[in-house]
C-alpha cells in the first residue's frame, strides 16, 4: 500500500498500470459479469431465457452439488494444515548446515511440482490400485488392498497426491523466509539460553509470519480449484464421492449442458473461496511481524 | 525494504492464482489443429473435419490425403480430433466461438439435434441411398436425415474361445441365459487349471462400460428403436430383474476390487493375455487386439449375446455410435466440398478399400460381403445387422449427462453393495424423467 502512497507522475502511473487493467477486465472482469448474468438464466450454451434466482434456488436442494462442496471443504482443510506443516517441515530440514546435499534435497522435494496434474494423477492412481495391491497381496496387510475403492481411501488418495504435489513448492517459500531471518536474532536467543526448540517457537515461527500468509492463501487456492488430479486420479468415483466442485461445475456445464446452472454454481463458488481466502489474509495478516 | 519485497511477492504471486481462479479449467484430450478453420481462399476450398475417434485419426489423415492429392491442391482437409468422451464439450466449443467445422462426428440423437440448425439434410448424398435399413435412423430428427453413420459397431460379452474350449465349453451350445450361467460356473471351477484371475473382467471403472452395459436392457423397453428411445420422457426398468441378474453373476465372477478395474487394464491386460475368459465390449477393440496381439482377434476372439429381454432371446447391441453431419450455414463451395468427400470416402474404391481395410470397419452401408470384412467376429456382426438380429443403441439417447451423473454412480453403489437393486432403478429412473 505504502508503494501508492507517493506523489507519482499519474501519467507514468497509468502507463504501467494499463496493460494489468486491461487483462484483469478481459479475462477476469467481464467474464465475471456475463457470467452472472448466464447464472441467472436457463443458458444451454445456444438458448437461453431469463428464469430470475430459480438456479440458486434450485443448487440449494442439489445433493450431489453440496456433497462435492462438503467435500471440497473436508479436502482442503486436511490439504492446507498438512501441506503447510509438511512444507515447514522440509523447509526446516534443508536449511541445516549439509552442505551440497541440502541443494540436491531442495531440488527432489521441489520435483514432483514440476509434473503435470493429469501426469500425476495417472502416476498415482497405478501406484494406489496397481502397486498397493501388489504389496497387499505379497504381505497380507489388507491396508493396502482396493485404494481408490471406497469414498475413504479416493479421499486419502486425493490429498496423498496434492502432499506429494505441493509441498515441495511451499517448502522453497517457507526455505527463502527463514533464510531471511536475522542470525543475530537467533544467536542471541541461544545466548539467553534458549533451545532449538525454543528458537524455533519463539524466534522462526513468528518471523515465518509472512510466510505464512502466502503459503496458506497458495495452498487454500490449489486446494479448492482443483481439477486435473481430480478428474486423472478419481474422475469422482466411486459414485461420484470424490467429485469436487470444479469437476461438478464442468460436468454440469458440459455434460447436462446446463450452462445456466454451471455458472450460478461458480458464481456460488467463487464467492465462498473469495470470503474463505479474504478472512484466512486478513487473520495471519494482523500476526505478521514488522521488524 | 523487507516487507515492501515480501508484499510484491505477494501480489506477483497471487495474480496468476485469481487469474486461474475464475476460469472453470476444461482439458481437451486427444490432438486438435490450432486454427483448423474451413474457408475458401484463392480457389482453395479448405475443409475441417471435426473428428471425435481418437483411435482412427491417423486412417482419416490418410484419407484426407488421398482426397487432396486427387483433388490437385484445390481441397484441404484438416482433421481436429477431441476425443475420450471430451468430444461433445470440443465441438460445442467449436460452435460457441464461431469456428464451425465443416463435417462434423455427432455421438447419437441429443447431439444432432443440438446442432440440428446447421445440419444439412443428406439425402442430396449419394452415399445415404447406400445405408443398411434403419441405420439412418440414428440421425434422423422430425424424418429429415442429419448424418451418416460412420460405421456399425456393435457390443455384448466378448470372449477367448481358448479359454472356453480348454474349459470344455462350446460357446455355440450357449442357447440362453441359464447355458451362459452354467458355463461361467464351469469355467470359474477350473480357474486355476485354466490360469485366468477371474471368469469376467468387466470394467466397473468406466462409466461408459455401465452405460453401453445398460443398453442390453433398455433396448427391449423401447422396442428396439432408437426414436423411441430419445423421445421417452422415462425409464420403467422393464427388463431391470434381467440387469440385476447379469449384474450379480458378473460381479460375483470379476476380478475384484471391480471400481478400479479401467478400460486399460480389463481388455490391454487381462482380456488379451488369457488372464479372463470375458468382458463386456465391443467390436472397437479388434484394432487395439490386432497391435497387442495380431493373432488374437482372428483365432481367440468370440461374441456373445446379452439375454435382455428374456430369458432365451439373445441380442448383440448394434448400430452407428457416430453420425458425421454436414455444416449448411458456410460457404457453398465448402458445403459441395464436404459432400463430394464423403461420398468419395464411402463409394470409391479407395475409400471402401479402406473402410473394410486399415479402419476394419463394419460398414453401415450394404454391398460388402461378410467375408471382406476384417476379422470374423465383425463379419458375424455384419450378417447379424443385415438379418436385423440386433438390438439398437439406446444408451446413446439417454438424457445429457444421466449416464455420468446418475446412471453410473448409482450402478457403482449396487456394484459395491451400498445400495439395493430397488433403489439403483427408482434413482435413476427418477433422475431420468427429471433430465429429460
Amino acid at each position: 500500500m505504502s508503494l501508492m502512497q507517493g506523489k507519482h507522475n499519474t501519467a507514468y502511473y497509468w502507463a504501467f498500470v494499463l496493460p494489468s487493467v486491461l487483462a484483469v477486465s478481459v479475462i477476469i472482469l467481464i467474464p465475471l459479469i456475463l457470467g452472472i448474468g448466464t447464472s441467472l438464466t436457463d443458458s444451454d450454451g445456444y438458448t437461453s431465457s431469463f428464469i430470475g434466482l430459480q438456479n440458486y434456488l434450485r443448487l440449494m436442494k442439489d445433493t450431489q452439488f453440496l456433497n462435492s462442496l462438503w467435500f471440497t471443504l473436508r479436502f482442503s482443510f486436511v490439504a492446507v494444515i498438512l501441506v503447510n506443516a509438511i512444507g515447514l517441515g522440509l523447509a526446516l530440514l534443508v536449511t541445516q548446515k549439509l552442505g551440497k546435499v541440502s541443494t540436491l534435497f531442495r531440488t527432489i522435494f521441489f520435483m514432483p511440482n514440476l509434473i503435470g496434474g493429469i501426469i500425476l494423477g495417472f502416476i498415482w492412481q497405478f501406484i494406489f490400485v496397481r502397486a498397493f495391491e501388489g504389496i497387499a497381496t505379497a504381505t497380507g496387510i489388507s491396508f493396502f488392498s482396493a485404494w481408490l475403492s471406497d469414498s475413504s481411501t479416493g479421499f486419502w488418495g486425493m490429498i496423498i497426491v496434492f502432499l506429494w504435489q505441493m509441498s515441495g513448492y511451499i517448502m522453497i517459500i517457507y526455505i527463502s523466509f527463514l533464510a531471511n531471518i536475522p542470525k543475530e536474532l537467533i544467536e542471541a536467543g541461544f545466548m539467553d539460553g534458549a533451545s532449538d526448540w525454543k528458537a524455533f517457537w519463539h524466534i522462526k515461527f513468528p518471523m515465518l509470519a509472512p510466510a505464512f500468509t502466502i503459503s496458506l492463501f497458495l495452498t487454500l487456492a490449489n486446494a479448492f480449484k482443483i481439477y486435473d488430479v481430480n478428474l486423472a486420479l478419481t474422475n469422482g468415483a466411486p459414485y461420484g464421492s470424490t467429485e469436487m466442485v470444479a469437476m461438478n461445475i464442468y460436468n454440469t456445464a458440459f455434460y447436462q449442458y446446463e450452462q445456466g446452472y454451471a455458472q450460478s454454481k461458480a458464481i456460488i463458488f467463487l464467492l465462498l473461496i473469495a470470503a474463505i481466502s479474504l478472512t484466512q489474509i486478513l487473520i495471519t495478516r494482523r500476526k505478521e511481524v514488522d521488524l | 525494504m523487507e516487507m515492501k519485497l515480501n508484499k510484491s511477492l505477494f501480489s506477483l504471486l497471487s495474480v496468476p492464482l485469481l487469474l486461474a481462479g475464475c476460469g472453470t479449467g476444461g482439458t481437451e484430450s486427444g490432438t486438435s489443429d490450432e486454427g483448423a478453420e474451413s474457408s475458401v481462399e484463392g480457389g482453395v476450398v479448405k475443409l475441417d473435419f471435426f473428428n471425435q475417434k481418437p483411435e482412427i485419426t491417423a486412417q482419416l489423415e490418410e484419407l484426407a490425403q488421398m482426397y487432396e492429392e486427387q483433388s490437385d491442391g484445390q481441397t484441404q482437409i484438416t482433421i481436429t480430433t477431441v476425443g475420450s468422451g471430451e468430444g461433445s464439450a470440443g465441438l460445442q466449443a467449436r460452435f460457441s466461438s464461431g469456428d464451425e467445422p465443416a463435417m462434423m462426428m455427432l455421438g447419437g440423437l441429443p447431439e444432432v439435434e443440438r446442432y440440428s440448425d446447421s445440419l444439412l439434410d443428406v439425402t442430396d448424398l449419394e452415399v445415404s441411398d447406400t445405408i443398411i435399413d434403419g441405420m439412418l435412423e440414428g440421425g434422423t430428427i422430425d424424418g429429415v436425415p442429419l448424418g451418416v453413420p460412420l460405421n456399425i459397431e456393435g457390443f455384448g460379452w466378448m470372449y477367448n474361445r481358448e479359454i472356453f474350449e480348454e474349459a470344455g465349453v462350446d460357446p455355440e451350445s450357449i442357447q440362453n441365459y441359464d447355458d451362459f450361467a452354467a458355463a461361467v460356473e464351469t469355467l470359474d471351477s477350473q480357474k486355476e487349471a485354466l490360469g485366468i484371475d477371474a471368469v469376467f473382467g468387466f470394467s466397473g471403472g468406466e462409466n461408459y462400460i455401465a452405460n453401453q452395459f445398460s443398453a442390453n436392457f433398455t433396448s427391449p423397453e423401447f422396442n428396439d428403436s432408437i426414436i423411441e428411445s430419445y423421445e421417452a420422457t422415462e425409464l420403467n426398468w422393464e427388463y431391470g430383474d434381467q440387469m440385476k441378474k447379469y449384474t450379480d453373476l458378473f460381479n460375483e465372477h470379476n476380478v475384484q476390487p471391480i471400481l478400479t478395474v479401467d478400460y486399460s487394464r480389463s481388455v490391454e491386460e487381462l482380456f488379451v493375455n488369457d488372464r479372463v475368459a470375458m468382458v463386456h465390449q465391443g467390436i472397437w477393440i479388434v484394432p487395439t487386439l490386432n497391435d497387442i496381439d495380431p493373432e488374437f482377434a482372428q483365432e481367440k476372439l468370440g461374441l456373445l449375446p446379452v439375454y435382455g429381454e428374456n430369458d432365451t432371446e439373445g441380442k448383440i447391441i448394434a448400430g452407428a455410435p457416430f453420425y458425421i453431419g454436414v455444416n449448411k450455414n458456410l460457404d457453398e463451395a465448402i458445403v459441395e466440398e464436404s459432400k463430394n468427400f464423403l461420398d468419395w470416402m464411402y463409394l470409391s474404391d479407395e475409400g471402401r478399400e479402406m473402410i473394410v481395410g486399415d479402419l476394419a470397419f463394419v460398414p453401415a452401408q450394404e454391398g460388402y460381403e461378410p467375408s471382406d470384412i476384417s476379422d470374423p467376429v465383425s463379419s458375424e456382426l455384419y450378417q447379424a445387422l443385415l438379418d436385423g438380429e440386433t438390438g439398437a443403441m439406446t444408451h446413446k439417447q439417454y438424457p445429457d449427462g444421466w449416464f455420468q451423473q446418475v446412471l453410473y454412480p448409482e450402478y457403482q453403489k449396487y456394484l459395491t453393495g451400498d445400495q439395493s437393486w430397488e433403489d439403483f432403478e427408482n434413482n435413476t429412473a427418477e433422475a431420468f424423467k427429471e433430465m429429460r
